[in-house]
């Protein structure tokens, strides 16, 4: 038996070495693996909130266009503009991303506040509006979208201002997206911040009074009032202009454009360059071509119709161009304060 | 020692450090956090949700299980290994391909709307608790099925024989043979309950309010790491339960069964009734697997879309491929070192590292994958957190168990003398590892790699969190392309997905056929 063991154990021999042989490889591989994450150079990390649907194809012109890799973190639609700007916040000390893109400038301005974006004034965001930019260039806004009511075509009544949300006649009517998430919480802190905050908790308070249902997102809010199971919400415009070229029996109302009314709320994208980034210069090309008017044209004629804020850039038939719409008159470092004020009063009224 | 050691690395530091944090805030120890989420109403409220999602998926997955598992294993019901082929299926992609696919049937523009206007309606109950019980519970019926077909399998035939002298099939079944596979069902239950309780994709698909997703959006849009394991502790408590559950049902006997042992079991005459039978199971296949897959074709299976998804997620199918491929070779090698383990319990306190490997791999991602972004994301462990070896370490801890005792099956049905007679006639450990027992447990090594690839290649919740920029997963990518993208796009990424599961498998399986054919 001890003869004819050795014999076999002998035989197995190879197998052992055939094993290792292939451990290693593993080994290597893996090691190649993990060295492929750093080291970069022509690359450049950007997290993204503006739909991936609609940022992909832009940044893969900029990779085609300037053969720089763009390696991007996008947000699921539950934590649809919170996820990466949050994740930014916890990279403070290791920061990963060069470039944010932000779907507001709210939460690139609290990039600012907590030290996390660094300034930095895009050559090509020259003629952009001031109003649209951070006056020191931690963030620079670009294709715009506003906050504009859905009204179902067969809708009982016909909303025009945001405040139709608490009006006893229009009681369970009325959707809107979940405040925690998204242009929603934009939203709340503009009318918070023109408001004041005792009318603005009023305003909370009626929805739940008037049974605003509440949605997870705003395409979600679009859907539900094109299906007539709700009358009207308050959306971004893409998703009303997205569901008006589907077909859908909407009507597309721009609120609150009367005498002494706050207007509409205009939310631009906003791109900031990020403290620290691995790698800057790269982080500044991508900035310079995402305010650029050439990426504003292809936004504002992609499924997303988001309004241009550069001069002279075509918009779509959907949408009112800039310059013929009664806009809140909010500074969006206000909003950014605000919005980190009155998040626990958010979070108490959703019930988290 | 080097398996445990990694095991303690990849999965109880992150989750000892989570823990640790969460109970300092603001430069001091506090309960804060924990005082914060645990008393919230709504974090019982959703506590609650999960508890009755999970009982009710366990409920349908346990009971069609079992019965098909027993139709399958034990009666001479026709096509039998191709039915439990098709009900396993939904094992290879994750849950929320069958809660798109329903989608496409029973949504408000659905396939079934187009031709009775009750869409709103069915909408109304697929996005609810019964839509995600019907998800959930299709998709975790494999898990019941296949361990009732493998203990089945593994039943001394003789017991059976000795009470069929004397009593009918019914009544054998009863007294017999089913309290004797009752730990393998119980296994499966427990198992199946814990996967729900954790399972985060369907429901953020359907909206349902449930822990995970809840903890998910605490780290993820409010990148709380405190709150965020405090709303895990809940959970972590079930898994415990759980654990301690199933311990107590596989004690003494957890590695008795055996594969491939059916020839000697007498099959169940169905008689007349085997074609109503047959009818039967068709159907129900046809509800909970052929409904929901041809949603996703029908929508999804059109050139322009299928062309879109392979633009939009071409390399992100292939990185699923290769980190999934990755994880499970490692998977592998660290599970035949856990399984030796156990299997010579030559280690004092074996019996933790089993336990440690069946806690993680029920234990939700988004509560490991925040508990390996608190331990990695520093500068100085960058080399790590900004690689996609970051994601691998993940499935690593995720799915160790499976690999352990996929290859412990292996061990088990090997003779301990061939070791010990190697070692007396001089073999050191190396030679006694890799000369006589690798290949001795080859097919449970390879069983060990494939079921580990699906696991990893369906991951959900791991990769939307630990996905290092530019270098997400198909399952990811779907997820984040959800928002605003057509449905046919998604349809389309989730045919791919199944695609993915299914052609290596498809190789494997040929392989191994040719392989075990006699030249």
């Amino acid at each position: 038996m001890g003869q004819e063991g050795s014999q076999q154990l002998a035989a197995g021999f190879p197998v052992a070495r055939r094993t290792v042989n292939r451990s290693c490889w593993i080994v290597l591989s893996l090691a190649a693996l993990v060295g492929c994450g750093t080291g970069r150079p022509n690359a450049v990390t950007v997290y993204v909130s503006e739909d991936q649907i609609f940022s992909e194809s832009i940044l893969k012109d900029f990779k085609r266009e300037t053969g720089i890799k763009v390696n991007a973190v996008f947000d699921t639609e539950e934590a649809k503009s919170t996820g990466v700007m949050n994740r930014l916040l916890a990279e403070k000390n290791n920061p990963q991303a060069d470039v944010y893109w932000a779907n507001e400038p709210v939460r690139a301005d609290v990039l600012r506040q907590q030290g996390i974006s660094t300034p930095y004034k895009p050559v090509s965001a020259a003629e952009i509006p001031d109003r649209f930019k951070d006056q020191q260039g931690y963030w620079t806004g670009f294709s715009a979208r506003a906050r504009l009511l859905v009204v179902n075509k067969a809708a009982s009544i016909k909303p025009a201002s945001a405040l139709a949300y608490v009006d006893p006649k229009t009681k369970g009517k009325g959707v809107i997206a979940n405040p925690l998430f998204g242009t929603t919480t934009a939203q709340m802190a503009a009318l918070f911040t023109l408001w004041g905050d005792e009318k603005g908790k009023q305003f909370l308070a009626g929805l739940k009074n008037n049974k605003v249902k509440l949605s997870t997102s705003n395409g979600e809010s679009a859907d539900f009032v094109a299906s007539g199971e709700f009358e009207f919400a308050l959306v971004d415009s893409d998703d009303a202009v997205d569901r008006v070229r589907h077909g859908k029996p909407l009507e597309i109302v721009y609120p609150d454009q009367g005498e002494g009314e706050v207007g509409v709320l205009i939310l631009p994208n906003a791109v900031a360059l990020i403290r620290g980034g691995p790698n800057a210069e790269n982080g500044k090309k991508l900035i310079e071509y995402l305010v650029s008017k050439e990426t504003e044209r292809k936004l504002a004629f992609a499924d997303c119709a988001q309004i241009p804020l550069h001069p002279g850039v075509a918009t779509p038939k959907e949408i009112k161009p800039i310059e013929q719409t009664k806009t809140m008159n909010v500074n969006y470092a206000d909003l950014g304060a605000k919005l980190q004020a009155i998040q626990p009063i958010l979070k108490e009224w959703v019930g988290y | 020692m080097a398996a445990v050691v990694v095991l303690a690395i990849v999965g109880l530091l992150p989750l000892c450090l989570m823990v640790g944090s969460s109970l300092w805030v603001d430069g001091s120890l506090s309960s804060r956090n924990y005082v914060e989420v645990l008393g919230n109403a709504r974090t019982w409220i959703l506590f609650r949700n999960s508890l009755v999602l999970a009982t009710l998926t366990t409920a349908v997955a346990g009971l069609a299980g079992v019965s098909l598992g027993i139709l399958v294993a034990r009666t001479d019901l026709p096509f039998s290994s191709s039915i439990a082929v098709v009900f396993s299926l939904p094992l290879l992609f994750p849950p929320y391909i069958l809660a798109v696919g329903w989608f496409e049937i029973l949504g408000r523009g659905g396939i079934l709307a187009r031709w009775i206007p009750i869409g709103e309606t069915t909408s109304r109950w697929l996005f609810g608790l019964p839509g995600a019980v019907l998800v959930l519970g299709s998709a975790f019926l494999p898990i019941v099925l296949l361990l009732t077909i493998t203990y089945l399998r593994g039943m001394n035939p003789s017991l059976e024989q000795a009470a069929r002298l004397s009593a009918g099939w019914p009544a054998v079944l009863r007294r017999i043979t089913i309290p004797l596979i009752t730990p393998g069902i119980l296994l499966s239950l427990v198992l199946v309950f814990l996967l729900s309780m954790g399972e985060f994709g369907a429901p953020a698909f359907l909206r349902i309010d449930v822990f995970p997703v809840a903890s998910f959006t605490q780290s993820s849009a409010f990148y709380n790491f405190g709150a965020a394991t405090a709303a895990a502790m809940p959970l972590i408590a079930v898994v415990l339960a759980g654990l301690l559950m199933i311990q107590r049902i596989l004690h003494g006997r957890a590695y008795s069964f055996r594969w491939g042992g059916q020839s000697t079991l007498e099959r169940i005459p169905l008689g007349r009734k085997k074609p109503i039978v047959l009818l039967a199971v068709v159907v129900l296949a046809a509800i909970l697997v052929g409904v929901p897959l041809a949603g996703v074709l029908w929508r999804g299976s059109s050139v322009a879309a299928l062309s879109d998804a392979l633009q939009r997620a071409g390399e992100s199918a292939i990185r699923s491929f290769v980190y999934a491929g990755l994880s499970a070779t490692f998977l592998s090698v660290l599970g035949f070192f856990v399984a030796y383990l156990v299997y010579r319990r030559s280690v004092a306190g074996w019996w933790s590292v089993d336990a440690l490997a069946l806690f993680l791999f029920t234990l939700p991602g988004t509560v490991l994958g925040i508990g390996l972004i608190a331990l990695w994301n520093h500068p100085s462990t960058n080399w790590i957190y900004a690689t996609p070896a970051m994601l691998m370490i993940g499935f690593v801890a995720q799915y160790a168990a499976l690999s352990s005792r996929i290859v412990l099956a292996g061990f088990s049905q090997m003779s301990p003398s061939l070791e010990e007679a190697a070692e007396v006639a001089g073999a050191g450990w190396f030679r006694r590892v890799f000369g006589i027992l690798t290949p001795l447990v080859r097919p449970a090594l390879l069983a060990s790699w494939a079921v580990t690839f699906v696991f990893c290649l369906r991951d959900v919740a791991l990769p939307l969190l630990l996905a290092s920029p530019g270098r997400d997963t198909l399952t990811a990518r779907t997820m984040t392309l959800m928002a605003n993208g057509s449905s046919e796009l998604i349809a389309a990424l989730c045919l791919l997905a199944v695609l993915l599961a299914l052609l290596p498998l498809g190789a494997i399986g040929i392989a191994w056929r040719l392989w075990r054919t006699p030249a």
